[in-house]
């Protein structure tokens, strides 16, 4: 058991380089995870979660199991997302946005604060058939009353053409993603802008992205969440005879 | 520093009178008084809870004000809980909780109403938040049970007694923290599309969250033969709770996702 104060000074370790990695800002921090030298951190702490996930099967700990195993797991679908990011090609990009407005049909995926620098094309044909933006009534109460009143929803609704498939649409807006042949259609944002003849147009942006860690990830959250409730359950299993005798 | 003088602003004053009043009635030791005074003081949050979302129109969880409100209402039940399974009455120190609590709610933070943007309408809304309100608030009880064993006189008994009540609310409070920073998870994966953002407050949520990781491993190695530092490791898990929700909100140092309060 001398192995479990290491654990707690690693957990505090751990928490202080969490508590160092939000003073960059969300984008610096991102990017010094996915450096050599991190990436093979963060593997070596799956790898010792693991290794502690299994030991505790030996001393038939099932709550310690599944939080180590789960947490191991978690660590390596972000890394395999990751890898997947580092291997992406022009012809099987993992992630990109693109800027439409009604009408455009692409399948080009761009990146870039201004989206442009191209990242490559999409299996599947995009089709902007209409975007939708929709207000809240204006009312005297608000934060902002007086001014415009605040956005309540807005919406792409989009024809998806797969190759050897008919054609569909689908309606893609802010926590209603659309998944297609692996990649997720986010409505990223939206704005105003001018056409070629200096004419207002209202352009949306999408987001795809394509992850094969997720699955490793989501079923990393369950193990873990399963681990922690049958921790607690460990914990309040432990009654004291004398517990009520004491109490004030 | 404000006074609200309106009908929230009057439920928010009468809780918190109760809550005040509940601690005078228990110090002074009438006991059946401040209990009185303890659950009128919870029905007075409910109603402060049930009119914030009444008169906003949706559910009470979208910033600080609304957040510390939510609070206020889960102490009552849960110093039951406790009660009834640790046989400890921590009603006294619940009640002083609570008034830290809405203190902040009742004069600083403003009550303008904001509608929902599209970004938080989601049904993992209530559940990612209230996971979060609830174990914020064991997290912040544990370390308040754990007061005594600061204390050199206590006995072991009483020792044993409120190392197992603080370990135990602390293990329920740390369900609920890995619930919500799962479900917080999930959520950006739907609504943003990456199921972590590298987002200052998310930073600062895991770093609580490997706090009490590193207060269970030292709990299981070395069991009560250092109180004091168990009690330490307890407050210092809600140093960084306190900080997660004060600093980390209003700091443009850690401007992020997670700006809506």
């Amino acid at each position: 058991m001398t192995g479990l104060g290491g654990a707690a000074w690693l957990c505090w370790i751990l928490a202080l380089g969490s508590v160092a990695l939000a003073f960059p800002g969300p984008e610096r921090a991102g990017a010094l995870m996915t450096r050599p030298f991190m990436q093979g951190f963060t593997a070596g702490v799956a790898a010792l979660l693991a290794f502690n996930g299994l030991r505790a099967l030996k001393r038939r700990r099932l709550d310690s199991v599944l939080l180590h195993l789960g947490c191991a797991c978690v660590l390596a679908g972000w890394l395999m997302g990751r890898h997947a990011e580092r291997t992406a090609t022009p012809g099987n990009p993992v992630t990109g946005s693109m800027a439409m407005v009604d009408g455009d049909v692409t399948d080009k995926l761009w990146d870039g604060p201004q989206l442009t620098r191209y990242v490559g094309r999409l299996p599947f044909l995009v089709k902007l058939e209409k975007f939708f933006v929709e207000y809240y009534d204006a009312n005297a109460q608000d934060r902002d009353a007086g001014r415009m009143p605040p956005v309540r929803e807005y919406r792409s609704r989009v024809t998806l053409a797969e190759p050897g498939k008919p054609s569909y649409v689908a309606n893609v807006r802010v926590n209603h993603p659309v998944k297609v042949q692996g990649y997720h259609i986010y409505q990223l944002s939206w704005g105003q802008s001018q056409d070629m003849y200096g004419r207002p147009v209202t352009y949306t942006v999408l987001q795809f992205i394509r992850d094969p860690g997720l699955p490793v990830v989501y079923a990393g959250f369950v193990v873990l969440f399963a681990g922690v409730l049958l921790f607690a359950v460990r914990v309040f299993r432990i009654t004291l005879p004398d517990a009520r005798e004491v109490s004030p | 520093m404000m006074v609200k003088m309106t009908l929230q602003g009057g439920l928010i004053y009468l809780t918190f009178a109760l809550f005040v009043a509940t601690v005078a009635a228990l110090c002074r030791g009438r006991r059946a008084v401040g209990r009185g005074f303890w659950f009128a003081g919870f029905v007075a949050a409910v109603a402060s809870v049930a009119w914030r979302g009444v008169h906003t129109g949706h559910p009470p969880m979208q910033n600080l004000f609304e957040f510390f409100l939510c609070m206020a209402a889960a102490l009552w039940p849960l110093s039951q809980w406790s009660r009834w399974r640790n046989g400890l009455d921590t009603a006294l120190q619940d009640a002083l909780l609570g008034a830290v609590i809405l203190f902040p709610a009742g004069f600083v933070f403003g009550e303008e109403v904001r509608r929902l943007p599209p970004a938080l309408q989601s049904p993992l809304f209530i559940p990612h938040v209230a996971s979060y309100v609830a174990g914020y608030v064991m997290l912040a009880r544990a370390a308040l049970m754990s007061l005594p064993l600061m204390r050199a006189s206590t006995d072991a008994v009483r020792m044993r007694q409120t190392d197992a009540a603080a370990r135990q609310t602390a293990a329920a409070g740390f369900v609920l923290l890995t619930l919500g920073l799962l479900l917080g998870s999930l959520w950006g994966k739907i609504c943003w599309g990456h199921y972590w953002q590298w987002d200052p407050k998310e930073m600062w949520s895991l770093a609580t969250w490997l706090m009490y990781g590193g207060y269970f491993h030292y709990r299981l190695r070395h069991g009560v033969q250092a109180p004091k530092t168990l009690a330490a490791l307890l407050w210092l898990g809600l140093l960084f709770v306190v900080l997660t929700l004060t600093w980390i909100n209003v700091s443009r140092l850690f401007a992020g996702m997670h700006n809506y309060a």
